[in-house]
């Protein structure tokens, strides 16, 4: 589970600039929670505190009963491979084909040649791109780049996925293809927490809706339904 | 999970492949850390010089106890075994009056009038000595007070350290100034040499800061991140060194001729060949230890989460 504790981060030390301004939460285990709001409402910053690449200036975040502040240095990389992470600008090696790109994450995290040449192939089947595994980012389309990076982000079975703005580079039919593989996956068990702006991707989903606006959770529609404002 | 010889494997083939697909980059750093290693190889040879200067300066200086006649051979013999026993000396050399004489004549052999003058003598003028070299040149003053307080100061004629007391100061103060001023110019080198590899090797690893960012998302522990850029810092050296070690011999066995004529006996290709063991290494060592704390001085700044 989930907690955000009246949390505030602030910018670059200074006080007078908060980003999140007391934020409380509770997301379950398995559920898919769509955070939307408007650019520099504090969406992508509530998810950089779940992956600890910042820590809150006042509250805590809590993942399955750790706060996450508490957690060593050294410990941070085994945190992130739990959770798995997908962007906006897809953040793919331009470099290495989609079997490496997806390797790569493996690698790094010290797995052997005989796990990787099992699971890589497995993983893009599942998303999509069984026959794209010796292509190159550049070749391929919006919709299978985003598939890739959701792709190297469940190569680890990750409980947690983090969504920020996947959709924000496709059109709406590569959109809707993304939407649905994450759907797929929060079925399967995974946590998926999705912050947009695309209010039609929300629509779509028709599953928990949080609002941020200026730093601020200003509404959690905790049942199905349509986002309206 | 990997053991260790896959792990090896893994990190030196990244590290490789880092440094292959940027080559354009590899190079030139690699071009910066042949330079840095030039300079470290410079800095040897002009210490290596600069030694031989002090060293020669310093062997000119010695001081000689000038005994009067009446000083037996025996009570010379006692004065050398005396100063011999001193832990400041390096070597007491005997002069006897018939051998300076012999000495005086061979020097002018083509000097009639000395020649002349010399023969209308009916007896050796020249005084018997003792050449007392020391270990440092600063031990001379030591060594005169030493022979002024010997119970054989009544033998003794003249020391000639206080005729010699201003060039030997002089040549203890070029000595001294060659010694600090060259530490201080080679320190000082040195430090812009690192700190040029550093800042190169630095905006190398900045080049690859997207990979080391996502690398960190996806969860990479901070070794596993940092090993390959380790050596790739490392062969940045080791080739550098290479490079080095090729150009430099044939550098120093043409500059080397030249140097001996300006300084007669000081040969800088002998000094590398004969310490080629030691200097190989070196440059090797150095070249990979600027290139590995580089990489990790580097990559340190986009590891901190």
């Amino acid at each position: 589970m989930i907690e955000f504790k009246d949390v505030s981060t602030i910018y670059d030390n200074d006080e007078s600039v908060e980003i999140l301004n007391g934020v409380n939460l509770e997301i379950k285990d398995g559920e898919f929670v769509s955070i939307i709001g408007p650019a520099g409402a504090g969406k992508s910053t509530l998810l950089r505190l779940l992956t600890r690449e910042i820590s809150p200036y006042k509250g805590v975040v809590v993942l399955d009963g750790i706060n996450l502040a508490e957690i060593p240095s050294k410990a941070i990389p085994l945190l992130r491979r739990k959770i798995g992470t997908v962007y906006q600008d897809f953040k793919l090696l331009s470099a290495k084909t989609a079997f490496e790109n997806v390797a790569f994450a493996m690698e790094v995290c010290g797995a052997d040649k005989g796990e990787i040449d099992r699971d890589v192939p497995k993983i893009l089947g599942i998303v999509g791109l069984g026959d794209k595994l010796k292509s190159f980012p550049h070749q391929l389309s919006g919709g299978e780049k985003q598939r890739l990076a959701i792709a190297r982000a469940l190569i680890h079975r990750p409980r947690i996925i983090l969504a920020d703005e996947p959709t924000g580079n496709l059109d709406l039919v590569n959109s809707y293809d993304v939407v649905k593989l994450l759907m797929k996956i929060n079925e399967l068990g995974t946590t998926v927490i999705l912050a947009t702006h695309n209010r039609e991707v929300v629509n779509a989903i028709g599953r928990r809706v949080m609002t941020m606006e200026k730093g601020r959770m200003v509404r959690d529609q905790i049942e199905n339904g349509k986002y309206v404002i | 999970m990997e053991n260790f010889q896959e792990t090896a494997k893994r990190v030196f083939n990244v590290g490789w492949m880092n440094f292959k697909r940027n080559s354009y980059l590899s190079m030139g750093t690699t071009g910066v850390m042949v330079l840095v290693l030039f300079l470290f190889s410079g800095l040897m040879s002009l210490n290596y010089l600069a030694s031989q200067i002090v060293g020669g300066l310093e062997e000119k200086v010695d001081i000689s106890v000038y005994f009067k006649n009446e000083a037996s051979e025996g009570e010379i013999a006692k004065v050398k075994s005396d100063l011999e026993l001193l832990g400041i000396v390096k070597n007491v050399e005997y002069v006897s009056k018939d051998q300076a004489l012999n000495e005086f004549k061979e020097r002018h052999a083509g000097n009639t009038l000395v020649q002349d003058s010399l023969a209308e003598l009916d007896e050796n003028p020249l005084q018997a000595s003792l050449n007392v070299k020391a270990n440092d040149s600063s031990q001379y003053a030591s060594i005169a007070t030493f022979l002024e307080g010997n119970k054989f100061r009544s033998l003794v004629d003249k020391i000639s350290f206080y005729e010699n007391e201003q060039v030997i100061k002089r040549v203890l103060a070029i000595s001294e100034g060659l010694r600090n001023w060259g530490f201080l110019l080679t320190m000082a080198l040195a430090l812009i040499a690192v700190l040029v590899t550093f800042n190169t090797v630095r905006l190398t690893i900045y080049s690859q800061k997207q990979e080391i960012e996502i690398m960190r998302l996806v969860g990479g522990s901070n070794w596993h991140i940092k090993a390959p850029y380790l050596i790739e810092g490392g062969m940045y050296g080791v080739l550098a060194a290479g490079i080095v070690v090729v150009v430099f011999y044939p550098m120093a066995y043409f500059i080397s001729p030249k140097i001996e004529t300006l300084m007669p006996g000081v040969s800088l290709m002998s000094y590398f060949v004969s310490n080629v063991f030691q200097f190989v290494p070196l440059i090797f060592f150095v070249g990979i230890l600027l290139g590995v704390t580089s990489s990790f001085v580097a990559i340190r700044r986009f590891l901190k989460i």
